[in-house]
């Protein structure tokens, strides 16, 4: 089974509470078993007895996982219960015990795919479901042109990190592949994606899976970096939420980086300190961007990650909120008062 | 449970609970009741471990309130169902496993923060709330409520207080029975009281202390308030290590006889000096007793403490410095030591002996304990550390290991070695003025023990248990308490 290769976590996580505290899920269902503890503890007992596997209500506790990986960037020793819960998620799938929701999310996300190239240029842009449906593809056109820089776009499916976290690791390296192949079409050299989940998926899981890109891949606030842009005003005091897949699973400087870049006064949004009573945003404030696709499967589970990010807010009718994650500023903008911009939107209301 | 989940009777009681405080918050799944059949026991950690089925709860109950607690409590009444308190899970005496199963009241959703009063310098909240989410929110507000345990990610105040816990500060802010202004309870009959909104009085006895440490045996405690406290504006740690641990005690009790006001102490054996502290500092502390302490407060008067500190470590008792680096080393991993892969882990056998006694018998409670351990169970190791200190004493933490190939694969042979540790190793520190315990509590591992502990005072406290839970609905079996 695929949770065997996860015996680390599996055997560490099961009785260990030290992560308790920043369960996303955990802390607004209240549930012992949106735990990385009761997850793991779970999986041994898989191993044990096989036929958990196909108790529809472990499987649906491992489905309604956020996937934030808060807990093992958090985690001394980062044991990576993540992975545990996918490895959990694949060997549902592939003994055939996915839910029916699952399975026709799955078939909608294969069949979604209509590869669409635009532009020429080194600079290729991915425009993913989110993004587009954020509208920041329009924005990062508009710093763009501030910039002075021409660059070619690719829109029109799902590259394969959705599929992954919901357990079908062969469509998703299919799906992959396919996009790989348009990419190298284009003759790119640099493929920069606003959607943190999808970098995750072209910078990390592309290599792991022996897929060939033949490209730099960056996110917007690292390209964005590269750019010789400057700010007509600063941006001053805003509150930046850190993204699951640029903090948790890539620790990137270049969201921080950037809002200086553009004079962000960052605040502290949240209560959260690291161990030493330093301000540090540990908890998951990203409405289950790990997770991709919550939405689909938890719309429910989903208000609730809202609502408990809006109560952390200072100020929740002038608190000016970004995010690196057009996947959050959606749900957000949803379920809750917030106003909350992407980071390509502070950058372009700075220039 | 008194009926079985195929029964129409189970149905009519979740009919019930379910009226009573909604449906979403009444919860039957697999996923969930295994959550709550395991917490930081070894037994049940084993028992899970060797493929057993650990004892679940029929419902899983979510209150949002006082009032919803008081319903739950009249259903179980009614029907004689047991209720078991649950806050984190965390606890590591199996004090809030549901061993005759029926209904798990957890109390996690009552997490609201009522009042941060910082005139009076108290916080009120419900007793769900993580300790590490109503830290932050003090913090945020530049309070403290400077209860720092290692659970504190994990265990909820209602368990702290339901325990009797401690935190890494309780030498200068106290355990949290010394926190407590005064509580909210809902009684086993479903009765809502408050105890008097001042903790120092003279109206008669006092019922806040009589619902701290009570487990959840005498009924739910829903709301608290605490005491709080400015953040310092200095915190200063120093170590210093001495040839043994005797020496090291001495120079220890010493510094708690000045009066001096550490808010910390944790003094390490040469054993766990050597193995555990190396380990999580990642240097080699290759001889003798590693001993911390620090001072937190305004910061000419940290200075001055620790002045007086460093005469009486370093020209009475002759202990090599290390500074305030080497006490700062402990400070920013005082938690690394619970994380696994440095905290003792299944498949190892391994428990805390946590024992409290002056400092006229420490030592004493110390050897006794070790002794036994070494000449029953010569296969086991045996460390330890004094953690938490008053004028009068303090707390050993000392802790019993044995590696997997010394632990039996039968799970009945392996609970049966692990208990008889604790039978062993418990009467040899009641034996040498020792109290079983400081701050993990009694639950089920030491229930056994109670009555060696409390003798002729027993009968009181079950009468107590009998007056306010007649049914015995209210985590039997627990305590020393009797079970079903």
């Amino acid at each position: 089974m695929n949770i065997d290769n996860c015996l680390e976590a599996v055997k560490n996580c099961r009785f260990c509470f030290m992560c308790r505290h920043l369960s996303a899920v955990g802390n607004v269902t209240f549930t012992e078993a949106d735990t990385p503890r009761i997850r793991a503890a779970v999986a041994y007992g898989v191993l044990m007895h096989p036929e958990w596997l196909s108790n529809p209500e472990y499987i649906d506790m491992f489905y309604r996982a956020d996937l934030s990986r808060n807990c093992a960037h958090h985690c001394v020793n980062h044991y990576d219960e993540n992975a545990l819960v996918i490895a959990a998620r694949t060997d549902i799938v592939e003994k055939g015990f996915a839910p029916a929701a699952v399975k026709a999310l799955r078939d909608e996300l294969v069949s979604s795919e209509s590869w669409q190239t635009a532009g020429s240029g080194d600079v290729l842009y991915f425009i993913d479901p989110y993004t587009a449906e954020a509208k920041i593809d329009g924005v990062f056109e508009a710093v763009m042109k501030k910039a002075g820089k021409k660059y070619a776009t690719v829109r029109g499916g799902c590259i394969g990190r959705a599929l992954k976290v919901l357990g079908f690791a062969d469509d998703a390296k299919q799906a992959l592949e396919k996009f790989a192949a348009v990419v190298r079409g284009t003759g790119a050299k640099t493929l920069v994606v606003s959607n943190p989940a999808a970098y995750e998926m072209l910078k990390n899981d592309a290599p792991k899976m022996g897929v060939e890109l033949s490209v730099t891949v960056m996110h917007t606030s690292e390209y964005f970096l590269t750019l010789k842009l400057s700010a007509a005003k600063a941006a001053g005091k805003l509150y930046y939420l850190e993204s699951d897949y640029l903090r948790n699973y890539n620790d990137l400087p270049f969201p921080h980086e950037l809002l200086k870049k553009i004079g962000a006064e960052e605040q502290h949004f949240g209560a959260d300190r690291d161990w030493l009573g330093v301000p540090d945003q540990q908890e998951s404030f990203t409405c289950g961007e790990g997770a991709v696709v919550l939405p689909k499967l938890y719309p429910d589970l989903v208000k609730k990650l809202a609502a408990y990010i809006e109560k952390q807010a200072d100020d929740p009718a002038a608190d000016r909120i970004v995010t690196a994650s057009p996947y959050t500023k959606l749900c957000l903008t949803k379920y809750t008062s917030l106003k909350v911009e992407t980071l390509e939107e502070a950058v372009l209301k700075a220039l | 449970m008194l009926v079985q989940k195929n029964s129409y009777m189970y149905e009519m009681i979740r009919t019930e609970l379910t009226d009573a405080i909604g449906a979403e918050y009444v919860c039957t799944g697999d996923d969930d009741r295994l959550g709550h059949s395991i917490d930081y026991y070894w037994i049940p950690e084993m028992w899970h471990d060797r493929g057993m089925e650990t004892p679940k709860p029929d419902f899983i109950v979510r209150p949002g309130s006082a009032e919803d607690v008081a319903k739950v409590m009249k259903i179980a009444n009614q029907y004689r169902i047991p209720v078991t308190p649950w806050g984190g899970g965390s606890g590591s005496q199996g004090g809030a496993l549901p061993v005759y199963e029926g209904i798990i009241l957890d109390m996690k959703r009552m997490n609201k923060i009522v009042k941060i009063d910082k005139t009076a310098l108290t916080v009120t909240c419900q007793t769900g709330i993580i300790a590490r989410h109503l830290e932050w929110q003090c913090n945020k507000q530049g309070v403290s409520t400077m209860h720092l345990p290692a659970s504190i990610a994990c265990a909820t105040i209602g368990g702290f207080l339901a325990h009797r816990g401690t935190g890494v500060l309780s030498t200068k802010y106290g355990k949290i029975e010394d926190m407590v202004m005064s509580l909210e309870v809902v009684t086993p009959s479903g009765e809502i009281i408050r105890t008097l909104p001042v903790p120092r009085h003279a109206s008669g006895p006092d019922l806040t202390m009589l619902f701290l440490g009570s487990e959840g045996t005498l009924g739910v405690i829903t709301e608290v308030t605490l005491k709080i406290h400015p953040m310092p504006e200095a915190r200063e740690f120093r170590a210093y290590v001495f040839p043994d641990f005797h020496t090291a005690m001495s120079a220890g009790a010493e510094l708690m006889r000045s009066r001096l006001q550490p808010c910390a102490m944790r003094l390490y054996d040469e054993t766990e000096t050597l193995t555990y502290v190396s380990k999580v500092f990642g240097k080699t502390l290759d001889k003798g007793a590693y001993l911390v302490f620090g001072f937190d407060g305004r910061k000419d008067i940290v200075d001055l403490q620790m002045k007086y500190a460093r005469q009486i470590m370093e020209d009475q008792f002759h202990g090599e410095d290390y500074g305030s680096q080497g006490g700062m080393d402990w400070w920013k991993n005082k938690y690394k030591f619970f994380y696994p892969g440095f905290m003792f882990h299944m498949p190892q056998a391994f428990g805390t002996l946590d024992t409290v006694a002056t400092f006229s018998n420490i030592e004493n409670v110390y050897w006794g304990m070790k002794n036994v351990v070494r000449e029953n169970f010569p296969q086991a190791r045996f460390i330890g550390h004094f953690s938490h200190w008053y004028e009068w004493g303090c707390m050993l933490y000392a802790r019993f290991i044995f590696e997997e190939k010394d632990v039996p694969k039968d799970p009945r042979e392996a609970a049966a070695l692990y208990n008889r540790v604790w039978d062993l190793a418990i009467r040899a520190a009641i034996a040498n003025g020792g109290v079983i315990n400081e701050h993990h509590g009694v639950g089920l591992k030491l229930g056994r023990f109670m009555k060696d502990l409390y003798g002729s005072a027993m009968p009181v406290l079950e009468g107590i248990k009998k007056q306010l839970d007649p049914n015995n609905i209210m985590n039997p079996g627990k305590m020393g308490f009797k079970g079903i």
